[in-house]
């Protein structure tokens, strides 16, 4: 099976590198935020800034981008423009049931010079940043991105004679300039054939060549320099290949599959069910080992990769729990848990940044950062698991704690063993932290918000441990406390980037999505509530008999 | 299980040390540190990581809990004794936290942890550490100091006021600090004061088409020199030499209701122009740019002083500051920064400020270097090169630092100015904690994998017992 696993990727891979023509202009090497990219790479970030999508009506970003260099005045009065806050638009004077506007509507607007100058004096006083201030510092950032774009000026195609940064779009000479040109001109024969739905099979070849003549001016600029062939190809092969979208589609796969070897007992299924978890997991594993062959780096720096991480750490755990104890429910939390970490991850990009990005110094080859973030949030996806469980274990409370007692108490040691797993992860990996700080900063334990929270977290679900070793929870306690300790966990991994938003641990910093992660802990505690008030309700009576 | 029989005594103790070992007890305080802890992130959140570590770390609470849960680690080990091999993994975790605390305890009495500034080609032997003190001197001649007070003050904690001063015993009469600010945006400001003690005052403008520079010069005491250094030109307030010193100079003389003015170019012996100007006055000093210089203000007895704005929270640029009363005037004083207080008789200079550890060797910065991320101005890295006496040239760079005399010394940050750093900050520590630390954290990790393999055993003779006992 795992054979065929190995064959079914490496097919997929091959087919999806075997570039279509017209499709060279991807793999054009870029450099932008601090390495070298593909234009694809490059592209779909900057739309993604400016729109929040990396998609135009339906036209990929690698088009989009080119011709806002090559005709920014057709962008004029096109709604590219994402503006969310509607703190902002209110300051604006713009109608807020709109998300989309033009470059004229907000930046024509004499107010935007204003609010610019207000951002302005807030990031002199050198005060915190509200969100309708960080909403204010996106919409420049959008307006700057795109001027400097349109002007050519921060699509950097080619490599100095001297020196580290490249030389910009605006700034090409000779020879590089006419092959660009000439590039740009395949480019629009290119899409006027398409937008006419034309055959383009000549035209995207024209394209292809003009890109690879470009290619070859630029490299003779500097050899040295131009030598990122096979990165580029395994990035853009990442960028259009997804990995990590069809790993959660397995898993839902997995999770569909479990669900009717549970319910209907066809445990013929069950074969099935492992084949698909271990085809996502396989592929969710080579879309990491992607993201590490190109950033030369394990991919555990942000929010986004962490992410991914843990729902690695979770199917991973559910399987190992699985083969013990073969209970079954394991693995339908488990798959459930990954792929929903994994469509977070992939809808929400404004908040969980997918982009390749560079470390900060003090990250930089350091061994221990690696560990103890990998171990820390290792922890995390076994206290996921154990919240899966937990909420599994409270839809059969509702169903009727006698009837269902085998399952309760199969869930139950399954919470119990995730709980005990993540404990002996986010112990050691706080104290690797705590070895890294002395290490760097020659400092154990700082109080630093995002250390303490993780310290939290680790002291919650030592406190249920405990209370279950005292004899204080049952079985309807470790199940309701599996899914409210998480809140911590949520707050250590969450929270103290997006709502707490201090410390030494800033490199994670970003703004949003709080208002959705504020509803998801409330709507689970309500939940647990609900199932209380329930549970008590059906028992009350017979505690008076 | 069958108890070993026990002399009366230890059986006695271990009575006694029941409710000490409890597990319930274990679970209130494990939940009490924690939502201790968590006030303190909130606080951090709102203020800063000072303001926490004030409020909520370094408190008598947090210190009682941390105190309850040493106890009840080993109560709960005294009430297990003897242990069992089954033992191993719970007594290691337990032991581990206690060695842990025990390490914390020692960096917290006897450690150092501060931070040192090196210019680049400059040297310091002085760390400094978050702790505050206020330092009197006093000179009765104005010109040798002698240190008269040194005092350890925590205002953020014991804020003085109006009514409850602190008060600082003076050889004539007192000073006392009278109120406290955490957070305030300071701002230069000058005013007049009584002639005699205090120099001149000169707020001047120097403008042309591309120029337009407002400053103050304020003399530190009569006849001592103030000087702008204007990149081509130096301005200075107080006495003039007699012939150029080679450069593009320009001296204004207090006098009593005006300014002698002279004016010295690079090349020449000769003064260039030679005045005088009153308030509102206007010269050119004749340099080959043409340069217009207004007198805006004059106070031949002036005192440098602060504005003050109080701010709700800590940002970069906020100090915390004193207010001080001396001979019926108020003062105030930034954190690290100093006054000084004239009498007929004596001068005093009183510091505020924090705490300068000399560490007993200069640490001399030769050379700073940041690699930048490509095409950039994102650091990659960055690395200073340190001559210590006795050792030569070192490198420090990130998560490089250097051992030296009993402390480590790290790359923490630098700083930087029109794109080009100035200077490297270093932190210096000295933790004589880190090996029981360390010791503690490795048995303590080893416990708690074990007790993966232990716990479903003591469970379930813990559940046996539990029910024997009802």
């Amino acid at each position: 099976m795992k054979k065929f696993l190995l064959l079914a990727v490496s097919v997929l891979f091959s087919v999806s590198a075997l570039a279509k023509s017209g499709d060279a202009l991807k793999y054009l090497p870029v450099q932008d935020g601090g390495r070298i990219k593909p234009y694809d790479s490059f592209a779909r970030e900057m739309l993604e800034i400016v729109y929040g999508k990396t998609k135009y009506e339906g036209r990929e970003a690698t088009e989009i981008v080119l011709t806002w260099i090559l005709s920014p005045q057709a962008w004029h009065d096109k709604k590219i423009f994402e503006v969310r806050n509607h703190q902002v638009l209110e300051a604006l004077k713009l109608p807020k049931d709109q998300r989309w506007f033009s470059g004229e509507e907000l930046f024509g607007n004499e107010k935007f010079t204003l609010l610019r100058q207000e951002l302005q004096a807030k990031r002199e006083a050198q005060e915190k940043l509200n969100p309708y201030f960080q909403a204010l510092q996106r919409l420049e950032n959008q307006f700057v991105v795109f001027q400097e774009v349109a002007a050519g000026r921060m699509l950097k195609v080619m490599p100095p004679k001297e020196g580290e940064a490249w030389i910009a779009v605006a700034d090409l000479e000779g020879p590089a300039q006419e092959k660009f040109m000439e590039m740009t001109k395949a480019f629009i024969n290119n899409i006027g054939a398409m937008a006419q739905g034309q055959n383009t099979e000549a035209t995207a070849a024209e394209l292809d060549k003009a890109v690879a003549a470009f290619e070859d001016v630029a490299r003779a600029n500097n050899p040295a320099l131009y030598d990122h062939d096979t990165k580029v190809k395994a990035e853009v092969h990442y960028n259009s290949f997804h990995p990590f979208r069809w790993a959660y589609v397995f898993y839902f796969l997995a999770f569909i599959t479990l669900l009717l070897v549970w319910t209907l007992s066809k445990e013929s299924l069950m074969k099935a069910a492992w084949v698909f978890l271990v085809a996502g997991f396989a592929l969710h594993s080579y879309g990491f080992g992607l993201r590490m062959y190109i950033m030369e780096r394990p991919p555990v720096s942000n929010m986004y990769e962490t992410v991914v991480w843990v729902a690695w750490g979770t199917v991973l755990f559910a399987a190992i729990l699985e083969i013990i104890y073969k209970f079954r429910l394991i693995l339908v939390a488990g798959t459930l848990v990954a792929a929903f970490g994994l469509v977070i991850a992939d809808f929400a990009p404004a908040v969980l940044d997918p982009s390749l990005q560079p470390l900060e110094p003090v990250l930089r080859s350091n061994y221990w950062l690696t560990i103890h973030v990998m171990t820390i949030t290792i922890s995390y996806a076994a206290f996921f698991l154990a919240f899966g469980l937990g909420d599994i274990g409270l839809i059969y409370y509702l169903r009727g704690e006698e009837k269902h007692h085998d399952k309760i108490k199969a869930i139950v040691t399954g919470i119990y063993r995730a709980m005990q797993i993540g404990v002996a992860f986010l112990a050691p990996g706080i104290i690797l932290g705590g070895v890294w700080a002395d290490y760097s900063w020659g400092r154990f334990w700082g109080w630093d918000p995002k250390e303490t929270w993780a310290l939290i977290a680790l002291l919650g679900y030592l406190a249920v441990l405990h209370a279950r070793y005292a004899g204080m929870l049952k079985h309807f306690g470790m199940v309701v406390t599996a899914v409210i300790t998480f809140s911590l966990v949520i707050m250590a991994w969450y929270g103290v980037n997006f709502v707490l938003g201090a410390g030494l641990h800033s490199y994670g910093f970003g703004a949003g999505g709080v208002e959705y992660v504020s509803a998801f802990v409330v709507a689970h505690l309500l939940f647990v509530v609900y199932v209380g008030v329930i549970r008590a309700g059906r028992k009350s009576p017979s505690v008076k008999a | 299980m069958i108890e070993p029989i026990l002399g009366t005594q230890k059986s006695l103790l271990k009575r006694l040390n029941k409710p000490l070992a409890s597990v319930k007890l274990a679970v209130f305080i494990i939940i009490a540190i924690a939502a201790i802890t968590a006030v303190g992130t909130f606080v951090e959140a709102k203020y800063d990581a000072y303001a926490a570590k004030k409020l909520v770390y370094d408190t008598w609470f947090m210190y009682t809990i941390m105190a309850l849960l040493v106890i009840n680690l080993t109560a709960v080990m005294i009430d297990r004794w003897p242990w069992k091999k089954r033992h191993a993994a719970f007594v290691s975790a337990h032991i581990g936290i206690i060695i842990l605390l025990a390490g914390a305890f020692l960096t917290m009495n006897y450690g150092l942890d501060g931070t040192m500034r090196v210019g680049i080609g400059e040297s310091n032997n002085l760390v400094q550490t978050p702790e505050t003190d206020l330092v009197v001197y006093t000179s009765f001649d104005g010109d040798r100091y002698s240190k008269t007070l040194e005092q350890e003050v925590d205002f953020f904690k014991n804020p003085p006021t109006e009514k409850k001063p602190f008060i600082i015993p003076s050889y004539e009469g007192e000073i006392r600090v009278v109120d406290y600010q955490k957070y305030v945006l300071p701002s230069r400001k000058v005013v007049p004061a009584e002639g005699g003690k205090a120099g001149a005052g000169l707020r001047f403008q120097l403008q042309n088409a591309n120029v337009n520079v407002i400053e103050w010069l304020v003399q530190r005491k009569p006849q001592a020199l103030a000087t702008h250094n204007f990149g081509p030109a130096q301005i200075h307030l107080g006495a003039a030499p007699e012939k150029s010193r080679g450069q593009n100079e320009i001296f204004l003389t207090p006098e009593k209701d005006g300014l002698r003015y002279i004016v010295f170019q690079k090349d020449t012996d000769k003064p260039l122009k030679k005045g005088f100007v009153k308030e509102g006055d206007v010269f050119d000093p004749g340099f080959k740019m043409s340069l217009n210089f207004r007198v805006l203000r004059y106070l031949p007895a002036a005192l440098e002083d602060w504005d003050l704005q109080p701010a709700e929270r800590p940002t970069p640029l906020t100090t915390s500051a004193i207010k001080i009363i001396f001979d019926g005037k108020e003062h105030w004083v930034l954190l690290n920064d100093m006054v000084k207080l004239f009498t007929n008789n004596a001068v005093y200079l009183l510091t505020y400020g924090n705490r300068r550890t000399d560490i007993g060797f200069n640490l001399k910065l030769k050379n700073f270097s940041v690699t930048r991320y490509q095409g950039t101005m994102r650091a990659m890295a960055y690395k200073s090169i340190v001559e210590v006496p006795g050792l030569g040239d070192q490198e420090i760079s990130m998560n490089e630092p250097l051992k030296y005399k009993g402390l480590t010394i790290y790359q923490a940050s630098f700083q930087e100015e029109n794109g080009q750093p100035v200077a490297s900050i270093f932190s210096v520590n000295h933790d004589p904690g880190r090996f029981l630390k360390y010791l503690g954290s490795l048995i303590m990790s080893l416990g708690i994998v074990l007790l993966m393999w232990f716990k479903h055993l003591d469970f379930k003779l813990a559940r046996k017992s539990q029910t024997n006992g009802k």
